[in-house]
């Protein structure tokens, strides 16, 4: 049987590289090195929920129909459009992305990615203040000491762990894999032998659990790679890290703020910050400042809590703080595939990484104002193309109720919330499984996408099917001068 | 005078820089008519969106051009942007960047105004009887230069990040403001009479902010100063205390000043131990 070997994992923005499928008749068999997440979408992408042709509503109804008729209904919708918007991209190729942009400017419309429900705020923060970054290779052979804050690598990320940081080997930080895992095994026991206490002798129901307030243990000041987690809850990798910070919910900025001040060697006049105590801090900065290479992995609980960008704001702050001590850099943790793509090419293409708008002929940007869920919310598109996304699942409800109440285009090889909802549905190939392309992975390394097998009959590529819509729609707006003309 | 009023109810965006005293002043109704205006993605006229009257002023002195709207012009955007001197008037809910970067003049409000009003005002006033949205005086995104000079006046609540960059002027708002009012600001006067959401003063690094109602927590990077009596707003305007005054922010090495009121706020008499 026919191994195909490094082929890039098309789930989540660690987008690793070293996955192998066994390929049998056409068919994924067998997936080597991935986590759950990557076997999952290999092997069931191909379920009962794909799409295999067109459709158009009709009567309230789903009718079957040509490619070449859907793309003509698709382009009437957005080329009528007084203010359409055009959403998703995160999950498809940059070449897709491209196209797509050049859609939205035709039609004069707002373009904007899935990076405004979960790192808009980081970009936003990002363009204010700067970010000292690097690539996840450095991390991996240098960084001894390694935060994780509002994000749960274990879970969301579940091989950022062991490729870059705690666990990966590194050239010069040794990997530290069997005393974590230990860990997270005595943790495991522990809390189900907490639980059945908890039922069958104390007959008690489960409550919530107070706040963790532990000193940092010795072991965060020893020479090595150290994991530190700081997280609302408990988290997966905050059982197995060397030090757990529990904040208070929506208490990340005063941290944050905290923590530059003692960086300062500033004293503060409280005695506990988001209900940590101060002494535990001091501690903490003092370990940051003498690690030798850090770095600050941040995710969605710090950019959708309360305080937003200006979370992200303090936190590449603190990180511009400690480079004046030490070698620090911060990196958000990028959900989806190929988002930190959408933002590149989005940025390449305009200049500007998310939410563009095309209404006045060329680029304008103001998250806030052109970002499509207040565009939504306010009720003003009349008109939407969604590509690889499922917005009717994850937007606020009354930011749906607009989307659905207007024409809605989705192109997307499985028949999700959003395509049910949809006026034309188009089926597509799988990025990076049915198609090739580029991706970017969350430190801005740019990777291939393989196409190892070949998509069902007449289902076509992302990039193709924009380009059709926008064929068409160029069509008709050439057409409509002419008439005008005349 | 020019009185404009919206033909239909807006879906789409409008952008209306246009409708600004120093373009519309010395045009004749057909003129102005024909001036440009964006609906969503279509270039339209003003005519084809706002009727348009003319009541030109017997008074010789008041050659100034003064608009009136009347009706909801809450997607109309920029009105009022850039705008030199001359006044205008509105008469129900307006849009985005009311007022943005206005050099002088001045725009009254009677409802509420959404984002960004005076950004980067530099003179001018902007009274607005209604709420205001967020950014209140604040730039653009990734810009730094906030609100150089001029008075916004808000009679209801303000969102978020009211007077942010603040460089010079003065911000009074007569009602609650959300968070970080007055982040990373750098001078001026920002006086709330009633509540503020926490982060007040986050960053700053000079300038006065006055808390007249309850604050839920000082940063931990602010340090208490001293309790005034009372703190001057603007001349011949003085909010009675008794304030706490803290210094801050001290991780940008700020010595901004933020007052808040001390009966309110009882729970943050346990700084006082460090007076």
């Amino acid at each position: 049987m026919p191994v195909v070997k490094a082929v890039t994992c098309p789930v989540c923005g660690s987008l690793c590289d070293d996955i192998e499928l066994t390929i049998q008749e056409g068919k994924v068999v067998k997936v080597k090195n991935g986590c759950a997440m990557c076997e999952s979408k290999f092997l069931g992408y191909n379920g009962e929920h794909r799409i295999l042709k067109p459709l158009i509503r009709k009567n309230g109804e789903f009718v079957k129909t040509s490619v070449k008729e859907a793309v003509k209904r698709a382009a009437e919708i957005l080329a009528e459009a007084n203010y359409p918007v055009l959403y998703g991209w995160s999950s498809t190729n940059c070449e897709a992305t491209r196209v797509g942009i050049e859609l939205a400017e035709e039609v004069g419309g707002v373009i904007d990615n899935t990076s405004v429900i979960c790192h808009g705020p980081s970009i936003l923060s990002v363009q204010d203040v700067g970010i000292p970054s690097c690539t996840l290779g450095q991390i991996r052979h240098r960084a001894d000491l390694v935060i994780y804050w509002g994000s749960d690598p274990w879970s969301a990320h579940p091989r950022h762990i062991e490729r870059y940081t705690a666990f990966s080997q590194g050239r010069f930080e040794n990997s530290a894999w069997r005393g974590y895992l230990t860990k997270i095994k005595a943790s495991q026991v522990r809390k189900k032998i907490e639980s059945a206490v908890r039922r069958v002798f104390l007959k008690e129901a489960p409550s919530i659990p107070p706040l963790i307030r532990r000193e940092p243990p010795p072991s965060i000041f020893r020479e090595g790679r150290k994991l530190v987690i700081i997280d609302v809850r408990r988290t997966r990798s905050a059982q197995m890290a060397d030090y757990f910070i529990q904040v208070e919910p929506n208490r990340d900025y005063e941290l944050l703020q905290a923590f530059r001040a003692l960086i300062r060697d500033e004293e503060l006049e409280v005695d506990q910050v988001a209900g940590v105590p101060v002494e535990y801090l001091e501690e903490v900065a003092d370990v940051m400042i003498r690690c030798n290479f850090g770095v600050l992995f941040f995710g969605v609980g710090l950019t959708m809590s309360s305080g937003k960008l200006r979370n992200i704001d303090a936190a590449l702050s603190l990180i511009r703080d400690l480079n004046m001590r030490t070698k620090f850099v911060i990196m958000p943790m990028r959900g989806h595939f190929n988002v930190t793509g959408a933002n590149t090419v989005s940025t390449w293409q305009t200049g500007y990484p998310y939410a563009v708008d095309f209404s006045l002929g060329y680029p304008r940007y103001n998250p806030g104002e052109t970002s499509v869920v207040d565009v939504l919310l306010r009720k003003e598109s009349d008109a939407a193309l969604v590509i690889a996304s499922d917005p009717v699942a994850n937007f606020p409800r009354k930011a749906v109720e607009h989307l659905v109440k207007n024409p809605l285009i989705v192109i997307d090889p499985h028949m999700n919330a959003t395509a049910q909802m949809a006026d034309v549905v188009f089926p597509s190939a799988f990025v990076g499984i049915e198609a090739c392309g580029t991706a970017y992975r969350m430190d801005h390394v740019p990777l291939p996408l393989k196409k190892v097998v070949e998509p069902p009959r007449g289902v076509l590529t992302d990039e193709e099917i924009l380009r059709r819509i926008l064929s068409e729609v160029k069509k008709m707006r050439k057409k409509r001068q002419v008439e005008v003309a005349a | 005078m020019i009185k404009l009023t919206p033909a239909k109810e807006f879906q789409f965006p409008i952008n209306a820089e246009c409708i600004n005293p120093d373009v519309l002043s010395g045009k004749t109704r057909e003129e102005i008519e024909k001036l440009k205006i964006w609906e969503g993605n279509k270039p339209k006229k003003i005519g084809e969106l706002f009727k348009v009257e003319e009541n030109r002023t017997e008074n010789p002195l008041e050659k100034e051009a003064a608009i009136t709207i009347h009706g909801n012009v809450s997607k109309a955007r920029r009105i009022g942007a850039d705008m030199k001197n001359g006044e205008i008037v509105i008469l129900g809910d307006v849009g985005m960047h009311l007022g943005e970067e206005m050099k002088g003049g001045k725009i009254t409000v009677h409802g509420n105004v959404d984002s960004w009003a005076g950004s980067m005002m530099k003179n001018g006033t902007i009274e607005i009887h209604g709420n205001a949205g967020n950014y209140l005086g604040a730039p653009y995104r990734g810009c730094s230069e906030g609100m150089h000079g001029g008075k916004i006046i808000v009679n209801g609540n303000v969102g978020t990040e009211a007077g942010a960059h603040m460089k010079k002027g003065i911000i009074k708002i007569y009602g609650s403001a959300g968070q970080f009012v007055g982040f990373r600001m750098c001078d001026g006067t920002i006086y709330i009479q009633k509540d503020a959401e926490p982060r007040a003063g986050a960053c700053m690094t000079s300038g006065k902010i006055v808390i007249g109602g309850f604050l839920e927590s000082v940063l931990p990077s602010f340090t208490i100063d001293s309790i005034k009596g009372k703190v001057k707003i603007e001349e011949n305007e003085v909010a009675e205390g008794p304030f706490y005054l803290f210094l801050g922010d001290r991780v940008e090495h700020g010595d901004g000043k933020l007052y808040v009121f001390k009966t309110k706020n009882p729970h943050l008499s346990h700084y006082e131990k460090y007076l």
